[in-house]
């Protein structure tokens, strides 16, 4: 009636207490440090995942990612390009340079007048409301600032190269001439801080890689669009300033430099410069930017007329792609900085294993 | 407790942060554990050895509630010289009949009550009645002439029995198979022991996870013992809180929607049993001493309020026209029946078998053979769609093309859209106003029972055949809405509460009723709840005083701590000034204090008992607590009433790793394994094919089978996917990955379930060996927001003895890595693990 | 109207994420994925566009005979996340239509009709809290139950906290109450317990204090959180030598130039 009493049978071996001891040890290591040293060993059932000090909260990445899109970097693209374009067209009108010089400027800036805005507004997640961004002026507010700075800048930009339009086309009237000089003049005093300041815009954030090359951002984006505005106006025919030469030349530099800056530190928060995609894509648009167009534009100086053309238009060519490549690395950069989790917990990374990484 | 109750939880923090100390039992460290002071990790199913040590404790040292303990429980009575303890029978009782698979109690009364040879009333256990009333099948309700030794010393007396019975339950024993260290148990021990006496008092709160084991109701009851030998029943601070599955699941004991009682815990007539006449009946139940001995008065008033008018002395008040128990009529006595074909039809309310009940596989197959199927609730459920979405369509045990049952699918009002009372585990009845009308064609329970009922009732109408006469004299008169002829709530409350005849006056208490058909009754511990018109307590907010009266009504007479008698000395002063609440006011000459007393009022604490010849309450005199009992003291033995042993006994789960260390005895003799096809079990003991231990339980994310959770996306985003929780060394040894899928295998079933490896669930030595427990929340089901497996596919349907609940605590699969074979796939994939390997045992 | 704050005690944390669904209840946030994470009990990974309030798991190794609230050790602390409202606020500073302002009850909070999902707040905020939702497109945190606290309320979160973990009051009130509470633990021998409150920083302390025990930066509360208007110094300084070396070095290559070329 009752039950038969079973014997019971130990399952399997002896437990053994100092292979029992090793494998704790084992499964400690994994917990702790995400990996296991020792060769061969791949306790199943660990790691799993730890909220820790040394891996922070299941080392899920505690900033929030960028949420623009394609719109954000090529508008910076098209902003650095015309402000600076904008600069030097005032300048080349003011020290008498060639008229198409300046007309092409002109038009690049104005071009840029357009394209910029339509850029910002595509990318707001309620593009209706953009006059929105004209409620208030916050200077402590780059994007804010940028957004006044754009609409003059825009409205300066497009004004100047209509007035010049209209006054080659239907000859020259004072209203025109008045309009075309103080929307030069404009162009060129918005021109100036609308051609560097995304660099604020991104430096002053939260996001390591930004904020911690603040002081070299806006330098880095002003040397871009020189570099883009240069390649622009090359390329429309005006390969032969030797102004834009320089320019082009000491833009490149800025660039060759500025690589070699994030290149040698050795700071976990440069690592998306170096590291994954967005590396990739910094040094594709270092190199695009900074010793290609500096070699061939150097190269440009020697040899004869169609080499020298040819190496000109290449370099003019790089600079452009380099700049709209950069632009894009650097807002990767963003995304891929954000998630690096270590940072904002202010945690080291651990020591990298032997074999390989 | 914090899981599923976190709102009821609060109160424990509150405690915890004016200095009480908190002890979680739990296989697993949960989000109670990590509140509590204390953690112990309890091999599943091994819960009474571990009470059973803590009162082998509290007596080898000495720590009882002397004082307590001889005059308010019945330590000091004397049992029978041809009772038998499990010390002599390995594991069993004086009284067992292996053939018929039940016991005798007989030999378990006291020395001296009225026994078969006396001529007396004969206890027995009826095969049909259950466990769940006053009568659980067979009390004697009369103690009789019984002895007491005061000095505890008899070698007979109960005191020395319940210490003999439990003197091989040690630390040790602990330490050896609940996997429990001999430390953490002295700490436990030491913890609970020190917290309890006259200025102490500590409480014991449990749900299903005591419950639902194959000997759920001794668990209990050794936590009652513990609880009655520290002296913490009827005190503040102190008793032992049953929290319950889910919301007014008390209301549904005290109301009940179970099969074998009656509103307030009167036994439904038994076919054979009872005989068929109203005096018999009487006879049986009613006690002649204690709160019992008004058992007519309930039982007529009851019969009042059903039959109105047509009851009357003359039809024994309509006793006839109630139906009778005549064998098994349990959720899993009938859907057995319905699994052979044996049932026509089904309402299924606010219940969602097909996920929530154990063995989900015959479940759903069963609902195959119905011809109709009604299904009321606010989403389709898992239950109304079996026809068509199930895994058993998947796997083609059943096609839609071939089935017969016909489902009608009704819309439910929720909580919020309807009018009704909740009684929650506190006895506390508080009544909910409806806030907004129910959507659409959804109804309440109450319009829909009300307007089946009334129709019914309308086509018996000119049908005079005897069989719809309880139909006709059923009384159904509730006023109405004007929208949707929504029934009114508060007129059946009235109802319930009761009212005298002719004039209809709400009566006060149960004291006013009466046996001649004079009152009526809905439900006799519901008694006050509506005293007045407009009075309705259990819709009160005001809260006052300590133990917050004023806020809705608790059964019965809203004390609010049962048994309250018990705070105060047999000369009704307090056992102390810190933990008083009920005393003798000698001026005022009544009882008093901070809770309704449950006690006659003004009967003085000096009031003499006559137990041995007296009637009714007053037969127990003015110092005998536990009104309900026929000796008026709480019960360390229960001399009758439990089917499985007057004392909790150390029983193995229906499927264990583990011999019983204690007896010859593996499992609960009187248990029901029901086994069949279909409804196989693993090997016992130490089942080769299945050696890890399974738990199932909740979640505070979900709600039971996910029907009103895995719907709404704010909670069905908490928590999305079935997982399954496993110690670092189980996934080492079973080859899991964290965050992988693994497949659990029981020979019920086939489950497949995330894996998540945690330190929360530990590795425990158990005799030498290593047992792994495998933890499965059971909330998923095939249809809502986020679906997943039905963890009840894996558990059998067995019977505890008393009240029939399933084992769902403690049991044994099998775990293997990777996802489950799809399609018929999954039924080849789990007969091959049922041959896996040789069966080792017998 | 006084200045409110939060005080999220973890040591009464239950983590039932009452405060999570009642937040969205209130609110009306819509779902945030129904992944499974595997990060202990933490499904929802994160505070952002869909989700405001936000419990977190961490579990640690239990020992038997102690539990959770064992001084010896912190086995499995739950700790509910949200919106700091610093008191410097990256966010505020950076928004350009001066959709977040302060509101009289010390909150930060965007104002959704004005909004037009720059995301601009959402990399300047130090905590990663705020977040544009990809589906309405703009940009959503936790509102301080702005609404709720403006006709007396208290903010849904701490209503429906069962334990009184989320305490909400007066913020100088709170704030002796923190120090208050880390006393009473760190007396209880729970000497791991810790306010996390960056008054130190240039964020300048918040309106969302918590106490939790063990490193703050295992529940992902950054040591140095800074608020970017830090960077502005010096980014504007450069943007000025940029600037000027642009003005500088074209001047000086069309003037160059137009020497040699003898205009």
């Amino acid at each position: 009636m009752s039950d038969a009493k079973a014997r019971v049978v130990p399952v399997g071996r002896v437990p053994d207490s100092s292979a029992e001891q090793r494998l704790l040890e084992i499964r400690h290591e994994a917990e702790r440090r995400g990996e296991v040293k020792a060769i061969g060993i791949r306790p199943s059932g660990a790691p799993f995942p730890q909220a820790s000090p040394e891996t922070g909260y299941y080392g899920i990445p505690l900033l929030k990612q960028p949420s623009w899109t394609w719109e954000v970097p090529l508008y910076f693209f098209t902003g650095g390009a015309a402000g600076a374009a904008a600069v030097m067209g005032a300048i080349a009108d003011y020290t008498g340079a060639d008229r198409k010089l300046v007309r092409d400027a002109r038009w690049i800036a104005a071009a840029g007048a357009v394209i910029s805005p339509a850029l910002l507004v595509a990318d707001l997640g309620r593009p209706a409301r953009f006059l929105n961004m004209l409620r208030v002026f916050k200077p402590q507010s780059p994007m804010s600032v940028g957004v006044w700075t754009l609409l003059g800048f825009s409205g300066a930009a497009a004004a100047t190269a209509f007035a010049g339009f209209l006054a080659e086309r239907y000859g020259p009237s004072l209203p025109l001439r008045i309009v075309e000089n103080a929307g030069q003049a404009a162009s060129l005093a918005f021109g100036l801080p609308f051609s560097n300041y995304t660099g604020v815009l991104i430096g002053a954030t939260t996001i390591p890689v930004w904020n911690q090359n603040v002081g070299e951002l806006p330098i880095h984006f002003a040397a871009s669009g020189v570099g883009a505005a240069v390649g622009l106006l090359e390329l429309m025919g005006n390969d032969r300033s030797r102004a834009l030469q320089a320019l082009g030349m000491g833009a490149a530099l800025f660039e060759c430099l500025e690589g070699l800056r994030s290149e040698s530190s050795d700071h976990s928060h440069l690592d998306p410069l170096k590291h994954g995609l967005s590396g990739l894509m910094v040094r594709t648009g270092g190199v695009l930017s900074g010793p290609v167009p500096f070699l061939l534009r150097a190269a440009s100086l020697f040899g004869d007329k169609q080499r020298s053309h040819e190496f000109r238009r290449w370099a003019a060519m790089a600079s452009v792609a380099g700049s709209l490549v950069t632009r894009f690395a650097w807002v990767q950069a963003g995304h891929a900085s954000a998630r690096q989790w270590r940072e904002p917990l202010g945690i080291a990374q651990g020591e990298k294993p032997e074999l390989g990484e | 407790m914090a899981e599923n109750h976190p709102v009821g939880f609060q109160w424990v923090i509150a405690a915890r942060e004016r200095g009480a100390k908190i002890i979680h039992v739990d296989p697993r460290f949960n989000r109670t554990s990590a509140m509590a002071d204390i953690w112990v990790p309890l091999r599943a199913g091994s819960d009474i050895i571990f009470l059973g040590a803590l009162i082998h404790y509290v007596l080898e040292n000495k720590k009882e509630f002397r004082d307590y303990v001889v005059n308010y429980t019945n330590a000091s009575t004397i049992l029978r010289d041809d009772f038998r303890d499990t010390e002599d029978l390995d594991g069993l009782f004086s009284g067992w009949d292996a053939d018929k698979k039940k016991y005798d109690p007989e030999t378990w009364l006291y020395k001296g009550a009225p026994s078969k040879d006396s001529g007396g009333e004969k206890a027995g256990h009826s095969d049909a009645g259950g466990g769940h009333g006053k009568d659980r099948g067979g009390e004697a309700e009369d103690a009789g002439k019984f002895e007491a030794d005061p000095t505890l010393e008899h070698p007979r007396c109960v005191f020395q029995v319940l210490k003999r019975h439990f003197s091989r339950y040690t630390p040790q024993m602990v330490e050896r198979y609940c996997g429990v260290s001999k430390e953490v148990f002295l700490k436990t021990a030491e913890a609970f022991t020190s917290a309890s006496g006259p200025e102490k008092t500590a409480a014991i709160c449990y749900a299903v996870g005591w419950t639902q084991h194959s000997k759920g109701v001794q668990i209990i009851r050794a936590a009652a013992i513990l609880q009655l030998l520290l002296g913490n029943i009827g005190r503040p601070g102190g008793g032992i809180l049953a929290l319950r599955g889910h919301a007014s699941i008390q209301g549904s004991t005290d109301i009940p929607t179970l099969y074998d009682i009656l509103p307030g815990y009167l036994p439904m007539p038994v076919f054979e049993a009872d005989s068929h006449n109203l005096k018999d009946y009487i006879k049986k139940h009613k006690a002649r001493t204690g709160l019992w001995a008004n058992f007519d008065k309930y039982f007529i008033s009851l019969l009042k309020a059903y039959y109105g008018e047509a009851a009357n002395a003359e039809n024994e008040f309509g006793f006839n026209w109630l139906p009778r128990v005549t064998g098994d009529h349990s959720h899993f006595g009938y859907w057995l029946e319905m699994a052979e074909g044996k049932m026509e039809g089904l309402f299924v309310m606010g219940q969602n078998p097909a996920v929530g009940a154990p063995n989900g596989r015959l479940e759903r197959k069963a609902l195959a053979k119905l011809k109709w199927l009604v299904v009321r609730d606010m989403v389709e459920t898992e239950t109304a769609s079996f026809w068509y979405d199930s895994p058993e369509t998947e796997r083609g045990e059943l096609s839609p093309d071939d089935l017969a049952t016909e489902v009608f699918l009704f819309p439910a009002a929720g909580t919020a859209e309807k009018d009704g009372t909740f009684t929650n585990t506190q006895r506390l009845l508080q009544y909910r106003n409806q806030a907004v009308e129910p959507p659409g064609d959804a109804r309440s329970e109450t319009w829909f029972m009300y307007h089946l009922g009334r129709r019914l009732k309308e086509k018996a109408k000119n049908d005079t055949r005897p069989r719809n006469g309880g139909l006709n004299a059923l009384t159904w008169n509730y006023s109405t809405r004007v929208e949707h002829a929504e029934p009114d709530v508060e007129e059946v409350l009235q109802e319930i509460n009761g009212r005298s005849l002719p004039d209809g006056k709400l009566l006060e208490g149960f004291k006013a009723l009466k046996n001649d058909g004079s009152t009526t009754c809905g439900c006799w511990i519901y008694s006050g709840v509506f005293p007045r018109p407009g009075e309705n307590k259990a819709n009160k907010r005001e809260p006052k005083g300590y133990l917050g009266h004023g806020w809705g009504f608790a059964w019965p007479n809203d004390c609010r701590i049962i048994y309250n008698r018990a705070s105060a000395r047999p000369d009704g002063k307090p056992w102390s000034e810190r933990k008083k609440l009920v005393w003798w006011d000698v001026e005022k000459k009544h009882w008093t204090g901070l809770d309704t007393p449950d006690f006659e009022k003004t009967t003085p604490p000096d009031a003499k008992e006559n137990i041995h010849r007296g009637r009714g309450v007053e037969a127990l005199g003015g110092a005998k607590p536990f009104i309900l009992h026929p000796d008026g003291v709480g019960w360390l033995f229960v001399a009758s009433g439990l089917k499985d042993g007057p004392l909790p006994t150390h029983y193995e789960a229906l499927e264990s790793p583990v011999s019983n260390p204690l007896y010859a005895q593996q499992t609960d003799p009187a248990a029901d394994k029901k086994e069949r096809p279909g409804n196989e079990y693993a090997a016992s003991p130490a089942d080769p094919r299945f050696p890890y231990v399974l738990t199932t339980y909740r979640l505070t994310e979900h709600h039971t089978a996910g029907g009103m959770s895995r719907t709404l996306s704010h909670l069905a985003e908490l928590q999305p996917e079935l997982f399954t929780e496993v110690s670092p060394e189980l996934a080492a040894e079973a080859g899991l990955e964290h965050g992988d899928w693994a497949t659990i295998t029981t020979p019920r079933g086939i489950v497949e379930a995330r894996v998540m490896v945690t330190r929360r669930m530990r590795a425990m030595w158990v005799d030498g060996r290593r047992i792994h427990h495998v933890g499965l929340p059971y909330h998923w089901g095939y249809r809502g927001l986020v679906t997943g497996d039905i963890a009840n596919d894996l558990l059998s349907i067995s019977e505890e003895p008393n009240v029939r609940i399933m084992e769902a605590k403690a049991l044994v699969c099998n775990l293997t890595p990777g996802r489950r074979a799809c399609g018929a796939a999954a039924l080849t994939q789990l007969a091959a693990n049922m041959k896996r390997t040789s069966v080792s045992t017998k | 109207m006084s200045v409110t704050a939060f005080l999220t005690d973890s040591t009464l944390c239950i983590g039932c994420k009452a405060c999570e669904v009642a937040c969205k209840e209130w609110n009306g946030v819509g779902e945030d994925g129904l992944d499974w994470s595997g990060f202990s009990y933490d499904n929802t990974g994160s505070v952002g566009a869909s989700t405001w309030r936000h419990v977190k798991f961490v579990e640690q190794t239990p020992e038997p005979g102690f539990g959770g609230n064992a001084p010896e050790m912190n086995s499995w602390a739950f700790s509910s996340d949200v919106c700091k409202h610093c008191e410097n606020a990256g966010c505020l500073e950076a928004c350009p239509t001066g959709s977040i302002v302060r509101t009289e009850f010390g909150g930060v909070y965007v104002q959704p009709d004005i909004c037009n999902g720059c995301g601009y707040c959402v990399v300047s905020c130090p905590f990663g809290v705020v977040e544009r939702n990809e589906q309405d497109g703009r940009a959503f945190k936790c509102t301080f139950c702005y609404d709720r606290q403006k006709v007396g309320l208290v903010p849904a979160c701490a209503k429906a906290c069962p334990t009184e973990s989320i305490q909400f009051g007066e913020i100088g009130a709170l704030r002796r109450k923190a120090e208050e509470r880390l006393a009473e633990l760190r007396g209880r021998g729970m000497r791991d317990a810790t306010v996390y409150d960056p008054v130190d920083t240039s964020v300048g302390g918040s309106h969302a204090m918590f106490i939790v025990r063990g490193d703050p930066r295992t529940y992902n509360l950054p040591p140095k959180p800074e608020v970017p208007t830090i960077y502005l110094k010096k980014a504007w300084a450069s943007s000025a030598i940029a600037a000027a070396l642009l003005l500088g070095g074209t001047l000086v290559a069309f003037l160059a130039d137009g020497q040699r070329n003898g205009r």
